[in-house]
């Protein structure tokens, strides 16, 4: 609700200023249509440079939406897309999906996840050891990580999702996941993540650092603290890159966008308020 | 050409038309009233054939694509594995479907076996005890908790019900069978009970009579009398709301778990057909005999439902007979 609300001030004030540069600025001769398709984790970034793309070229016809983030390099590779948005570098293997050969991930933004907990969990800091063990089925009670005698309800997201890949790579360094259990379960998308952890006393879970709420405690890893500051620093290592995927070297309409996507302007202004972190920000 | 041929034709004839024949033929000219109303009949008749058709047509296509994307499976999977194994990994190629069909049959016992005995009863109370005001209050409220969106009732489930298990029974999580099947009931209970009502209603005055007659209380001549006599629109009620509990799936997949295990507790998180396709179908990839095992589990969804209302078509007549 907060981030729809930000997004739509985002976007009436971006309406405003640029309804005024584009009178100047119309000259742009650019024109085609450009489809997007996947991850919808980065559906507000994409509705909210396509606004301000298509205030800049009048001629570019875009239309995005989203299901899941494998379904973007999916529709690219068929035809049915042209720049599919996903949350890992789809041109290369990760957990559970081999790479899709002949595409070009164009990075677009930085997003952060954080390992969150319910409030009642009296641990504040894991390592990545204890990470992999927890979410591996290793340790089940909360004593042996140095909380109180509680099990440790899991919850993951199922197969597939972007935010599973992301942080089985980079939190868990690659190390497999429990599947199975009757302290364990899946929920479909980030917000019954949300819900799940608030609600569940002693649950375990993860979540993109946007999503994370006073209702719920972010783990520290290794000793750092999940924010923006120190993921900038270098010293909060679970980030990863948000992707348009396209087929080859993007081209004319397409290029033109993920360049604005990319530039200064957008990164240090609409995508920082959407809270992604700017590409810049990171050496 | 059609005038001459149906004013060749004799008066008494048959279907559309019969309708102008007793009309005079006017003018003589090709527009005139008797030939505008041949038109139109014939026009109106092509029109329902034609919805008629394309009703069947849109089941039968439905049924033929699920079909064609289902079967598919079965080229990379043997139907023992996919019907009788309970190994569900995509990721590592095992393709058993044991747990969701097992997982949606379980589900709907347990509602059922919740929801018809307080369905009858309240029908039983709304048709033979509630004075006529308080009758008058609770049918329209039924009526509309029918109409309650589903997410509105897994909501609630994920946020009250589920925290109220968990510390009623102190499991762990809630998350399970009897928390979907609670969240079913209520949503089921409006169904059932409001049609068992009607058909309690409509059991002739002439039977409560003769009850009485005889010397029955109250609670033999609704238990022994009207309720059997009522026995197959209950029975059709009963199917109605089942119907719905096999097709749900937002209030299901956010009170159950989403984990591919038997349901062999009551509180242990497991996964049905509907949630399950609902979970994974948005992380699929296209063409993988993933994808196809969720269309063959989507198929079977359709056939059971399908078998369910020639089940109540059955009883229809059945009733309709007595």
């Amino acid at each position: 609700m907060k981030l729809f609300k930000s997004l739509s001030v985002a976007a009436m004030a971006i309406a405003l200023v640029t309804s005024s540069v584009s009178v100047a600025g119309a000259s742009s001769s650019l024109s085609g249509k450009i489809v997007i398709n996947g991850s919808s984790a980065l559906l507000p970034l994409t509705l909210q440079a396509a606004s301000e793309f298509k205030k800049l070229n009048p001629k570019v016809k875009i239309s995005a939406s989203a299901a899941g983030s494998v379904t973007g390099p999916q529709s690219v590779r068929k035809g049915i897309a042209d720049i599919g948005a996903c949350d890992w570098d789809a041109s290369m293997d990760v957990p559970g999906f081999k790479k899709f050969d002949g595409q070009v991930a164009n990075k677009v933004a930085i997003i952060p996840f954080a390992a969150v907990v319910n409030k009642n969990v009296g641990v504040n800091d894991l390592s990545t050891k204890q990470l992999q063990d927890i979410f591996s089925g290793k340790v089940t009670n909360w004593k042996d990580v140095g909380g109180s005698d509680a099990d440790i309800i899991l919850v993951n997201r199922a197969f597939g999702s972007g935010t599973r890949v992301n942080f089985q790579m980079k939190a868990l360094q690659g190390a497999d996941f429990l599947s199975k259990g009757s302290n364990y379960k899946e929920v479909k998308s980030s917000g019954d993540m949300k819900t799940a952890i608030e609600t569940t006393p002693n649950a375990i879970g993860y979540i993109d650092l946007v999503y994370v709420t006073s209702n719920m405690k972010a783990m520290q890893i290794n000793g750092v603290a999940p924010t923006e500051a120190n993921v900038v620093n270098g010293t909060y290592k679970v980030w990863a890159y948000g992707n348009f995927m396209t087929k080859g070297q993007p081209t004319g309409a397409v290029k033109a966008f993920i360049e604005y996507i990319q530039s200064t302007k957008f990164q240090n202004g609409s995508l920082k308020k959407l809270k992604f972190i700017p590409l810049s920000a990171i050496k | 050409m059609q005038l001459e041929s149906s004013a060749q034709r004799p008066i008494i004839g048959t279907g559309a038309s019969e309708l102008g024949g007793s009309i005079k033929a006017g003018s003589g000219k090709k527009f005139d009233r008797k030939n505008r109303l041949l038109i139109y009949n014939r026009f109106f008749k092509i029109a329902c054939i034609a919805s008629a058709v394309f009703v069947c047509l849109v089941l039968f296509s439905i049924l033929f694509f699920m079909f064609r994307t289902g079967v598919l499976t079965f080229q990379d999977v043997s139907p023992m594995t996919f019907f009788f194994s309970t190994d569900w990994s995509p990721e590592n190629e095992s393709y058993g479907a044991f747990v969701f069909i097992f997982g949606t049959f379980a589900l709907t016992l347990l509602t059922l076996v919740i929801s018809v005995p307080l369905s009858v009863i309240i029908a039983v109370f709304l048709a033979e005890v509630a004075p006529k005001w308080l009758r008058n209050i609770l049918r329209p409220v039924l009526d509309l908790l029918v109409g309650i969106p589903s997410v509105v009732y897994g909501f609630l489930g994920l946020t009250i019900l589920i925290p109220l298990l968990r510390d009623l029974t102190g499991t762990n999580m809630g998350d399970g069978i009897l928390a979907a099947a609670i969240v079913l009931t209520i949503m089921v209970l409006p169904t059932i009970s409001r049609i068992s009502d009607d058909a309690i209603s409509v059991v002739p005055r002439k039977y409560r009579d003769a009850s009485y007659a005889l010397g029955a209380t109250r609670f033999q001549t609704i238990f022994k009398v009207i309720v059997p006599a009522a026995r197959s629109g209950i029975m059709y009620a009963v199917i109605l709301g089942m119907a719905r509990a096999i097709g749900e799936t937002m209030a299901v997949v956010m009170v159950i778990g989403n984990t591919p295990q038997l349901a062999d507790a009551l509180f242990k998180p497991t996964s049905v057909l509907t949630s399950n396709i609902v979970m994974q179908i948005a992380n699929v990839p296209f063409d993988s005999t993933w994808n196809n095992a969720l269309y063959m589990m989507g198929f079977l969804l359709l056939i059971i439902s399908l078998l369910m209302i020639v089940l109540v078509r059955m009883f229809q007549r059945k009733g309709a007979q007595q």
